[in-house]
This record gives structure tokens, C-alpha cells and sequence, in this order.
């Protein structure tokens, strides 16, 4: 709380139209993470094996590019932003729930080597996590309540 | 399962869990927090020395060398990082973050072992 002392004390701080600040840092730092971990991934399994399995590498890269977009977006201010935020998170929660679905499915065209296989099972599910965590946080930080305060 | 592996298990499951403590209580990130996240790294560095001279040794490394580094590399970012990172906005939610890399780098050493031999 000591962190919004430094607002005007006029009852309720402002709202910046922000979305890195307090929890949305964890948010971003756990992203950049998977960011990180998504495009070393992807790169190798392109770069050494990609005939064996396309389909699942092509997936690899494409989860990786959303979860730059993610944590770039999720890290700058502004509407513009906070949209791209919005379409990056729900392109991965839908990734994670169809490749996750699929790969329940049919196992011999979905081998598990994407991040989104199984749901993220791999990964402890946070990649299931992370886009259900992404949109409460969107939308507690949502552009109207920043217009709203000001 | 080698000794560098255990030593990054306590290290950063120690750090994981003062940092979530200090987050629980509403504490913004301080010496004990940042400090524990630096023993992370200095046990990454541990391994990076122990590792390098292995090879020089003339051991041989069973999976791919370069995917090996990449990962020891890339977990060695991620301290400096994060303690940056919680520097910038000293917030309960920062110790959060610090949390995050202990048991990062616990899951890179367990994927390095498993490179390794």
C-alpha cells in the first residue's frame, strides 16, 4: 500500500491506462519467461528436426510469436496496446484449448512437443493458466476505468 | 542427478520461498529477498565453473553442447533480470517475480542435467 502514497490524496489514486504495475509485472515477467523458453524452443526444433513434425513446430513458433506479443503489449501503456494485449491473450487461451484438445484427441498428428499440448502439462498447466490470469488482470486494467479517474 | 543440480534445489527453493513469504506479507522486495535471489546466481555460476572445467577435462556432454549453454546462459539472465525488474517498482508484487526465478532455475538445471548425461 506504501506504493500509492504518493498520490494525490483526493480518496481513490488514479487509474493510469497501465498495465505493468503490481501484479501486471509478475504477469509480464512470467510471460517474458515463457517468451524466452516458447522461441528457444520453436527456433531449435525448426533449425534441427522441423521435417519430422511440421504441423507441431509451425505451432511452436506461432505460440511462441504470442507470447512476445503478450509481453510487449502487457508492458506498454496506452488503448492501442491494451487491445493487443486483449487479442494476443485470447488467441492463447484458444491455442492452449484447441491444441491441448487435439492433442488429447490425436495423439500421432499432435505429438506433445508444442507448449500448448496436453493444456500445458509440461509446464506445470501454467500456460492454461496464464491467459484465464491475463484477462482478469486486462480487465481490472481496462482503459475505461483509467478514463473514468481522470 | 548431480551435486550441482541438488545445490540449485536448496538454493533456489530457499529463495522461492522467502520471496513468496515476503510477498505474503505485504513486504516490499529487500535485502533478504534480493540477496537470496543473488545466491541463485552465484549457484549458477558454481555450475558454469564446474561445468566448464569438465570439458576442459576432456568429459563429454551426452546431449547437444550448444542447447546445454543456451539454457545455463539463459538462466544466468534471469536473476540480473528480475532483481532489475523489482528494482524499478518496490511493491509486494515484485517479491512475486523474485519468487518466479528460483524455481525457473531449478526446472533449467534439471533440463541441463538431463542434457548433460
Amino acid at each position: 500500500m506504501k506504493d500509492q502514497q504518493a498520490q494525490p490524496a483526493a480518496g481513490e489514486a488514479p487509474v493510469r491506462n497501465t498495465r505493468n504495475t503490481g501484479p501486471g509485472r509478475l504477469l509480464i515477467a512470467v510471460y517474458g519467461v515463457f517468451a524466452i523458453s516458447a522461441t528457444a524452443r520453436a527456433g531449435y526444433q525448426i533449425l534441427t528436426k522441423f521435417s519430422e513434425a511440421p504441423l507441431a513446430y509451425l505451432l511452436s513458433a506461432f505460440a511462441a510469436v504470442v507470447y512476445i506479443l503478450a509481453t510487449v503489449s502487457l508492458a506498454k501503456a496506452g488503448t492501442t496496446w491494451f487491445k493487443v494485449s486483449v487479442a494476443a491473450v485470447l488467441v492463447e487461451l484458444a491455442g492452449v484449448l484447441v491444441v491441448g484438445t487435439l492433442s488429447v484427441l490425436d495423439s500421432v498428428q499432435f505429438p506433445h512437443e508444442t507448449v500448448w499440448s496436453l493444456f500445458g502439462r509440461g509446464y506445470g498447466f501454467i500456460p492454461l493458466l496464464l491467459p484465464i490470469l491475463g484477462l482478469v488482470w486486462l480487465y481490472r486494467r481496462r482503459p475505461s476505468q483509467a478514463n473514468a479517474a481522470q | 542427478m548431480d551435486a550441482y543440480f541438488w545445490i540449485i534445489l536448496v538454493v533456489g527453493l530457499l529463495s522461492t520461498v522467502l520471496c513468496l513469504g515476503a510477498g505474503i506479507l505485504k513486504k516490499a522486495p529487500n535485502d533478504v529477498t534480493i540477496l537470496s535471489v543473488v545466491a541463485v546466481e552465484v549457484a549458477l555460476a558454481v555450475y558454469l565453473v564446474g561445468s566448464l572445467v569438465r570439458v576442459i577435462a576432456g568429459e563429454p556432454i551426452a546431449g547437444e553442447a550448444w542447447e546445454f549453454w543456451g539454457y545455463l546462459a539463459t538462466a544466468m539472465l534471469l536473476p540480473p533480470a528480475a532483481i532489475y525488474w523489482s528494482i524499478l517498482e518496490r511493491t509486494r508484487w515484485s517479491n512475486f517475480v523474485l519468487a518466479a526465478v528460483g524455481v525457473t532455475a531449478l526446472v533449467m538445471a534439471a533440463r541441463m542435467n538431463q542434457i548433460w548425461y
